[in-house]
């Protein structure tokens, strides 16, 4: 997970992601606040909508700052679940350069 | 938290989930047709399947699942809730209440009752379905069992069919119709572990699915809770399960979602809506292999094809059993309404006063404290009433309102204890039924006063000769419908049961219109059994009384029910060590009434004390009527040891406390005594002779059962303010000695042992 940019942050998601796991994302999040971050959903193997609510909120926000947020892996399980709650991810997923 | 917190959590909810239930549907069997009561009655049963299907209870899960179908024909006006339907429907609401407990405590149940029932139930689904509508049966016209959970043996029999069957009958599946969904969940739905994305997941396979995630809700980063619910989906979902089957993926979440079905027009899938829509790719296999999945998932996985089969083989009965009865369901849409409405009616019902739970054990210590409190008080102004001689001291008022304070206290803590007598009561409407239906007789148990409130310790054992004792009214009271017809009576017998508050006690009446004690057998057993002599002169009621003899029982055969001989003394002895008494009174061929009084609390006592042969005891205040000085003109001697005492011109016998208790040898002088008339249970006025009167106080009873051993006569002890252990006397065992001068042989021998 080597940086591209130093300011680049990344963030691992842990394998699970339900109820429990939300406010922990959350503050993970919040602490990365002000750089740009890097997703790893590569260990992902069951994500809630709670999570994925968080995830959103997130991209947003780092949005609005103008700062680059983006899956920069993704397991076949977390595209599965964003696709069938209708959340469409491609515009974050991290370009192949 | 910890699952087992959890599902106990669940188990109590069950337990008053119940006792809803089951209140339901006796009012549905006295004639109520209020359709809340139809929802309450779903709702529970409701309730129950879907917390069992959260632990994995599949049992009851199964059973619930059968029983709530039937239920669901009744709110849809498609079944009449009659007498015979109500009759299968309580006996369902026993075997659920089994089979919880057996999920709880572990156990079995009677698998051949709950099958037999579950056919009966199955039968009231599909049999009594009203008359027929159309001619083209079409799939949905029963609830498609979907959402069952798998292993369901009892539930779907298998059932002959080939697909040809019903190929032939909806020749156009081609094009499935196209619902409209709108999910918005709420934040409950996820603080139950539950996930929005399960479901989705489950409706995605009914059918070609697209979906449009709102997320206009969404507030920032940092100021979302990332708990909460933000997100709401529509979905068009394009299938031939039919609006059932996508209402029952949402079946465990409906009242923490806002839910919107509709069936669509044309079908928008290609997303051509105005919202942008993304199809749901069909292939979700990697999902489903998701490990860690939790328990419920796992099955759902294993079930998915299954479901299908499941679903397919329903359908298929359904047709069978249409094509069988040639009835057919109505519509679909008439059903979808009242489905709504209801469940806007159960979620406004599901606000309820606020309740905590609190351990018993946390309770009874601050009962406890309290008592010291209150004896810590007591002790207190007595020594500051000692040393202070000119008695108008400040610290004798600020003692007065210690006083008043310790007493709310004390009150207030007592009633955090009382509770309704109501479930017990409603276990017993459970306990007339079995018996009813073992001894073929129609019985109909009429409760009152169910709202009295009355110490947990006292409810708690109350159930055990409560059930005694109606087991003996049914089986013994109550003639058999032919012998009442021709008596005259309602072939139906009546129980009633009420309880009440009387003078400071709990009154709890058990009355049935049956035969009334046979004195004759009662008499003849009684001297079969050397109980009595052949030619003892008894009164009616000594007589009725025999019955509380141990090894008694009138009954000519042994039947499972009752007739071994252990019920009414077993009765006597569990009501008498709650400081209860029991009476009978009985007329023949109108029925008897058992009347137990018993102890609101048994905690605290307001009492008289007295002295007695120097002795303190404590005489409790609500069996005291008046007190009075006996003049030596008043007293009458009457027989060799018997004393009556004239009050008012009427004449009421006198009783030396201290020489009944064996205090002392000879009888007191009454002039020198005080005389308290008190009134007893079994009806009457004695006046009890005492020497002084000391005060009168409340007093924090301590078992004396618990510490030492039970005395006659005595119904327990407490300490004083002086820090001196005083007894509480037994007025009625008193007054019941009083008739034979010594305390009863019987009771005196157990305090011996």
């Amino acid at each position: 997970m080597a940086s591209k940019k130093t300011a680049q942050k990344t963030l691992r998601l842990a394998p699970v992601l339900d109820l429990n796991e939300a406010t922990a994302l959350h503050e993970k999040l919040l602490a990365l606040k002000g750089s740009a971050v890097a997703i790893d959903a590569s260990a992902v193997e069951r994500i809630g909508a709670l999570c994925v609510q968080v995830l959103i909120a997130g991209a947003r926000n780092w949005e609005e700052q103008q700062l680059s947020f983006t899956f920069a892996k993704v397991s076949d399980a977390f595209v599965k679940t964003t696709q069938l709650i209708g959340v469409d991810i491609d515009p974050l997923m991290a370009k192949e350069i | 938290m910890d699952m087992n917190e959890i599902k106990e959590i669940f188990f109590q909810e069950c337990e008053e989930q119940l006792a809803e239930l089951e209140s339901g549907l006796l009012k549905l069997n006295d004639g109520d047709r209020d359709p809340e009561t139809v929802n309450a009655v779903f709702r529970a049963v409701h309730s129950i399947k879907g917390g069992a299907g959260a632990f994995g209870l599949d049992d009851l899960v199964s059973f619930a699942h059968v029983f709530e179908t039937t239920l669901d024909c009744v709110r849809s006006n498609r079944l009449e809730p009659n007498q015979d339907v109500l009759k299968v429907m309580l006996k369902s609401a026993d075997v659920l209440a089994d089979l919880t407990n057996a999920a709880r405590d572990g156990g079995s149940v009677d698998q051949a009752r709950s099958r037999q029932l579950i056919k009966e139930l199955e039968a009231l689904a599909s049999g009594e379905l009203p008359q027929a509508t159309a001619a083209e049966p079409t799939f949905k016209a029963a609830p498609t069992p979907v959402a069952a959970p798998p292993v369901n043996e009892e539930g779907f029999q298998p059932v002959a069919f080939s697909f040809e069957d019903f190929e032939a009958d909806e020749p156009a599946v081609i094009e499935a119709p196209c619902y409209e969904i709108v999910f918005r969940p709420k934040s409950e739905l996820y603080a139950k572990g539950n996930d929005a994305t399960l479901l989705l997941r489950d409706l995605s396979r009914l059918g070609e699915m697209s979906i449009h995630c709102d997320m206009d809700g969404m507030p920032p980063l940092d100021r979302m809770n990332p708990e909460a619910a933000y997100f709401s989906w529509k979905i068009s979902l394009k299938t031939d399960k039919g609006e059932e089957a996508i209402r029952s993926v949402f079946e465990f979440a409906e009242w923490d979602c806002d839910l919107d079905i509709a069936l669509a027009g044309g079908c928008a899938v290609d997303a051509s809506e105005e919202l942008p829509m993304q199809p749901v790719p069909f292939d979700l296999s990697m999902l489903d292999e998701a490990p860690a999945g939790s328990a419920e998932e796992e099955e759902q996985f294993a079930s998915r094809d299954r479901d299908a089969a499941v679903s397919a083989a329903g359908t298929a009965s359904n047709v069978l059993q249409m094509a069988q009865s040639s009835t057919r369901a109505p519509a679909e849409a008439q059903r979808n309404t009242t489905a709504a409405a209801s469940a806007a009616a159960q979620q406004a019902a599901s606000a309820a006063t606020p309740t905590i739970r609190v351990d018993l054990d946390r309770v009874d210590r601050l009962i406890n404290l309290v008592g010291e409190l209150v004896i810590n008080q007591a002790m207190l102004s007595q020594s500051v009433i000692e040393n202070d001689t000119n008695g108008t001291s400040s610290i004798n008022m600020g003692l007065e309102e210690l006083q008043q304070l310790t007493r709310e206290i004390q009150d207030s803590v007592m009633a955090i204890r009382a509770q309704p007598v109501k479930p017990v009561f409603q276990r017993m409407s459970r306990i007339v039924r079995e018996i009813a239906d073992m001894t073929g007789k129609s019985v109909r148990l009429v409760t009152e006063g169910e709202n009295t409130e009355v110490d947990k310790t006292v409810i708690d054992k109350l159930a055990e000769p409560l059930t005694h004792m109606i087991r003996n009214a049914v089986d013994h009271g109550l003639e058999t419908p032919e012998k009442r017809l021709a008596a005259g009576k309602n072939a139906e017998g009546t129980v009633r049961l009420t309880a009440k508050h009387r003078s400071g006690r709990i009154v709890i009446e058990l009355a049935d219109d049956g035969a009334g004690i046979n004195r004759e057998k009662v008499r003849q057993k009684a001297i079969d059994n050397d109980l009595i002599a052949a030619d003892a002169n008894l009164s009616d009621e000594e007589v009725d009384n025999l019955i509380f003899h141990a090894g008694f029982s009138t009954a000519d055969k042994i039947s499972d029910i009752s007739g071994r001989g252990v019920g009414m003394d077993v009765v006597k002895r569990s009501i008498q060590a709650l400081g209860g008494r029991i009476n009978i009174s009985s007329k023949p061929g109108q029925g008897s009434i058992f009347t137990m009084s018993l102890p609101l609390t048994l905690a605290v006592l307001d009492g008289m004390v007295v002295t007695v042969a120097n002795q303190t005891l404590v005489v409790p205040l609500t069996a005291i009527v008046e007190t009075l000085q006996p003049e030596a003109a008043a007293i009458h001697s009457f027989g060799a040891s018997q004393r009556l005492i004239s009050i008012r011109n009427s004449f009421c016998p006198l009783v030396d406390v201290g020489r009944i208790l064996n205090f002392r040898a000879t009888q007191a002088n009454p002039v020198e005594g005080v005389a308290l008339l008190v009134e007893s249970e079994g009806g009457g006025q004695r006046a009890l002779m005492v020497d002084a009167i000391q005060g009168q106080r409340q007093v924090v009873i301590k078992s004396l059962e618990a510490n030492y051993t039970h005395v006659p006569g005595i119904a327990a002890a407490t300490i004083l303010g002086d820090g001196r252990v005083a007894l509480i006397l037994d007025v009625d065992a008193i007054v019941a000695a009083s008739r034979g001068q010594t305390l009863k042989p019987e009771m005196s021998l157990a305090a011996a042992g």
